[in-house]
């Protein structure tokens, strides 16, 4: 498929979810096998952009440059006096979004065939993956800057739909409130990001903004606000520090979501666009540099409190904020390839791990894992899945982790002040314990819960099926990195070769440095295995060896209960304030008073109407005649 | 012989109602010198005979007008107002326009009149005659008189481009109002449909209606 | 030949005199007499334009035509509302029809 007709991606699940959200209860199966073809049409759509992106169709001529391939007036005012086009834009990095969001999304449509079996509401369950699919890839195609945020509040809708989706839970509903407000505080800067760029460059096509800013056009401290607003918008979507706070609690969402909005696709939107805008940060260095000690800080501190949290999917939730972490690092160091290609496998295993703990949960009924332990004999296949995943997170050759950590572990040596690698890699360790104990707790040691132990059993294939073919992808998606690989799949010279801003990547393989990242990732599946190996009492004794080190980090470093304070005195403080302003001088000043002035007229007043029609007939004559004789003097 | 017979057939002037009498000389006396100086000046040669018969017409139309507001038993009023539908149809023939003065005979002196003598005997209007007018009538001649007067003004006022009048012939008359008035003529007569069939679902006595008011009464 | 004028003032003055009338009357039967002198009036207007200067078509005519139409079918319709009010009320006064106020 030509990359023109990539609007196609945005329309058909668009189509797909009007559909389902209203003709849910006469479709057969409520419709999610229609979802899921138009997923699967989705994929196919683009794999056909990505072969004609990479020069398949022109005799393998690849051009790694971007082309503006489609578009329409989408808002015209004054007869082109403000014209904002719908256009969409394909470039390596849109191509890398693109099969990232399809592959995921038909992987997890498919698993929720299965997962979410006999659920209420289950075809408005399969219209919102469409919605969010149409608003996820919309984001990504999008050419301007307008779209792109229309997008963007897109899926944070369909975010905040599928978090509270048990809505009549009110942890889901809290928590979908929460994850919705949290990202609003971002998506204001964004807007208001946005809103300056297009105040100076006076167009919201991302192209000729970033042409605009290379050429001069802001004045440095304008364009460093600018894009710290940007940034904002970011930090809010990928759950970067400090408003982290939503994705832990968005968990509460249905596993299949998490894995889909809140590890793989969504949550990188922020990647997605710092690395759209990277020419622009290129020319701001304190903007970047911002960018890259927010990654760092998230990486670190999301890592360590993975470390104590005993909720399987929030271990997972801090682990995809502290990865996310890792991505913005990489762009605060300018290096988009790595951050993209760490988007890209990141997307697999964490999918991966997503999915195999939502095959846990639909097995056990349990999430926490106090309570689990065990499961590799009665889920050999999940385990293994599972336990893929978790080492290609742990970044252990040759899995998909390994190479992109890596680039951005060898980006921050090279480029980063040595701080910043040493903590990098020292979150790195930690990930690799944290996963470790993960694994162990949850499929190793002996059952804690027997009752769920013996009940226990291995998923149908409906969801196996996604985690074997995302195992794979989890496996094998690292080697794009590879020239050869590359070349075989279109694209010579890998990944760096696609994705970059300013001039092609060339991946370097430094035994040393990759031997010292192996090792380190070794090293800290051996503490993870010598500390919990078996030996599930060892949680407890943490807690006693460092409480208040374990409370801090169990308390989420108190960061919760900090914004509820500043809620509490402050806004409420300001609320009561207003509301006080409200009930006194707008009420009942401002409206009972209206009310009662416009009474006490109408008491006097009613007696004009006499109720007799002769008198209504009388005063209508005189205003006839009246106007007649104006009439006739004007004439 | 014969001249006797009917002599004799004649009503004695002690029979006739006093009241009529009495109108009918009133009516003459106010009636006659208009018409003998009409008829002096058409004599003279100072106005033609359509003219005189116009005032004449003018002057039934207008007093019958008057009488249909003024008088104070309601069947002399909708009488006057008969009279001045007859005058009326008499203009319409002086504007040479035979078929609407045939249909305003037919229909006011036949319809319009019969329906208002059958609303009053059956709304017993005439039984309260002293109250027939309402409490503005002074206000309501004042506004009256002001719009007559700004009426007339406006009329005098504007230059009338008017040539001679034509007779309309009745074919004409049914071409234009059938082919080119064909959807309104459609129209008007469903809106008499309607209007008829309105008209009995409105005033139908309703038996539930009659049972309440005899267990009332 | 009689000038146009003298019919138009003539419907003017008969205009002014239902306008009166409606006014100043008390029985709903006669406000509709009144009526019909306005409608009288209004048909001699149109009848006197359409002999004087509109020769061609005489549009006015059709006109007065369907005026008459619509008066008739209009007296029909009101008296039946009268009757009514009368059968509901004990009478034909519009004075005493005040239930629209406070």
């Amino acid at each position: 498929m030509p990359m023109d007709q990539a609007w196609l991606l945005i329309a058909v699940p668009a189509v797909t979810f009007v559909l389902v959200a209203l003709l849910n209860p006469v479709l057969p199966r409520r419709g999610d096998l229609i979802v899921v073809l138009a997923l699967a049409s989705v994929v196919l759509m683009g794999l056909g952009i990505i072969a004609d992106f990479t020069g398949y169709f022109r005799g393998g001529l690849f051009t790694p440059e971007g082309a503006n391939v489609f578009g329409f007036d989408w808002i015209n005012i004054g007869q082109g006096l403000f014209v904002i086009q719908f256009d969409t834009y394909v470039d390596g990095i849109t191509v890398v979004m693109i099969s990232v969001v399809s592959i995921v999304a038909l992987m997890v449509a498919v698993y929720s065939m299965s997962y979410m079996h006999g659920e209420p509401r289950y075809g408005w369950y399969f219209a919102l993956l469409s919605l969010f699919a149409t608003a996820m890839l919309a984001l990504v195609l999008s050419g301007n800057l307008l779209l792109l945020y229309f997008a963007w509040e897109g899926v944070g809708l369909a975010s905040f739909l599928l978090i509270g989706f048990y809505w009549e839970r009110q942890s889901a509903a809290e928590a979908a409130k929460k994850a919705f407000i949290t990202t609003r505080i971002g998506d204001v800067g964004l807007l208001i990001g946005i809103v300056l760029l297009w105040r100076q460059a006076g167009t919201f096509n991302i192209q000729e903004i970033i042409n605009f800013a290379e050429a001069g056009g802001f004045s440095n401290t304008y364009l460093t606000v600018a894009m710290l607003f940007l940034f904002a918008g970011a930090v809010g979507k990928s759950a970067q520090f400090p408003l982290h706070v939503w994705l832990p609690d968005a968990m509460e969402g249905p596993t299949p979501v998490s894995a889909l909005i809140h590890a793989a696709t969504m949550v990188v939107a922020g990647v997605y666009l710092v690395a759209r805008m990277m020419p622009v940060f290129d020319l701001v260095p304190v903007a970047r540099d911002y960018v890259l000690y927010t990654g760092l800080v998230t990486a670190v501190m999301a890592a360590t409190q993975g470390l104590v949290t005993s909720d399987i999917k929030r271990v997972l939730a801090f682990s995809t904020v502290s990865q996310l972490g890792f991505m913005f690092v990489a762009l605060g160091l300018g290096n988009v390839t790595a951050a993209m290609f760490h988007l890209f496998t990141h997307a697999f295993f964490k999918a991966l791990l997503f999915l195999g703990s939502g095959s846990v949960i639909h097995a056990t009924h349990h999430q926490e894992v106090d309570q689990l332990g065990g499961l590799r004999h009665k889920m050999p296949i999940t385990t293994a899945t599972f336990i893929i995943g978790s080492m290609a997170l742990a970044g252990v050759i040759p899995l998909a982790g390994f190479w992109s950590k890596d680039e951005i572990l060898h980006a921050a040596m090279t480029d980063g002040p040595l701080p910043v690698y040493l903590l990098l890699a020292g979150s790195a360790v930690l990930t690799a314990i944290y996963t470790t104990r993960l694994v162990l707790l949850t499929f190793f040691g002996e059952p804690k819960d027997h009752h769920a132990y013996e009940h226990a059993h291995e998923s149908p294939a409906l969801i196996t099926g996604p985690l074997v073919i995302l195992a794979t992808l989890a496996t094998v998606s690292g080697f794009v990195v590879f020239s050869s690989v590359g070349r075989m799949l279109g694209f010579p010279g890998g990944i760096g070769e696609v994705v970059f801003t300013h001039e092609p990547h060339a991946f370097v393989f430094d035994i040393v440095f990759a031997g010292t990242a192996v090792a380190s990732a070794l090293a800290g599946i051996g503490i993870g295995i010598a500390y919990w190996k078996g030996d599930a009492m060892r949680a407890v004794r943490a807690r006693q060896w460092a409480p208040e080190l374990h409370a801090l980090l169990v308390n989420r470093y108190y960061l919760d209960d900090l914004y509820q304070a500043v809620i509490d005195r402050v806004v409420l403080g300001l609320g009561n304030v207003v509301a006080l302003f409200d009930k006194r001088v707008v009420n009942e000043s401002g409206v009972d008073g209206g009310a009662q002035t416009v009474s006490w007229f109408g008491m006097r007043l009613k007696f004009l109407q006499t109720g007799r029609i002769p008198n209504y007939a009388l005063a209508m004559a005189v205003g006839v005649v009246v106007l007649a004789v104006m009439a006739l003097q004007s004439a | 012989m014969g001249g006797a017979v009917v002599l004799n057939r004649l009503p004695l002037p002690a029979q006739l109602d006093r009241t009529v009498t009495t109108g009918g000389l009133l009516a003459g006396a106010i009636v006659t010198p208009p018409l003998i100086a009409l008829i002096v000046l058409r004599v003279l040669g100072n106005i033609s005979s359509a003219q005189m018969v116009w005032w004449m017409l003018a002057g039934v139309i207008v007093a019958g007008a008057l009488g249909a507001v003024t008088l104070r038993n309601v069947v002399h009023s909708a009488l006057a107002l008969i009279a001045a539908a007859m005058g009326l149809a008499g203009m319409f023939l002086l504007l040479a326009s035979e078929f609407l003065a045939l249909v305003q005979v037919l229909v006011y002196g036949g319809g319009v009149a019969i329906l208002l003598m059958f609303g009053l005997m059956l709304t017993n209007a005439t039984e309260d005659p002293v109250v027939i007018d309402g409490s503005q009538k002074p206000f309501a001649a004042g506004v009256g008189l002001i719009l007559g007067v700004a009426l007339t003004a406006a009329m005098l006022s504007a230059n009338w481009d008017a040539s001679i009048s034509t007779v309309v012939d009745f074919r004409d008359l049914g071409a234009r109002l059938y082919r080119d008035f064909g959807v309104p003529f459609e129209v008007a007569s469903l809106v008499l449909l309607v209007a008829l069939v309105g008209a009995v679902a409105i005033s139908r006595r309703d038996n539930d209606d009659d049972n309440d008011a005899e267990a009332a009464s | 030949m009689i000038p146009l004028e003298y019919y138009l003032v003539l419907s003017g003055i008969l205009f002014a005199l239902g306008f009166y009338g409606v006014l100043a009357r008390r029985s709903a039967i006669l406000i509709l007499i009144a009526v019909e002198l306005m409608l009288a009036a209004v048909s001699l207007n149109f009848v006197a334009f359409a002999s004087y200067m509109d020769a061609e078509l005489f549009t006015g005519v059709i006109f007065a035509i369907f005026v008459i139409t619509i008066a008739a079918a209009e007296v029909g319709l009101a008296l039946g509302i009268v009757l009514r009010i009368f059968r509901e009320r004990r009478s034909a006064n519009v004075d005493e029809a005040s239930s629209l106020k406070w």
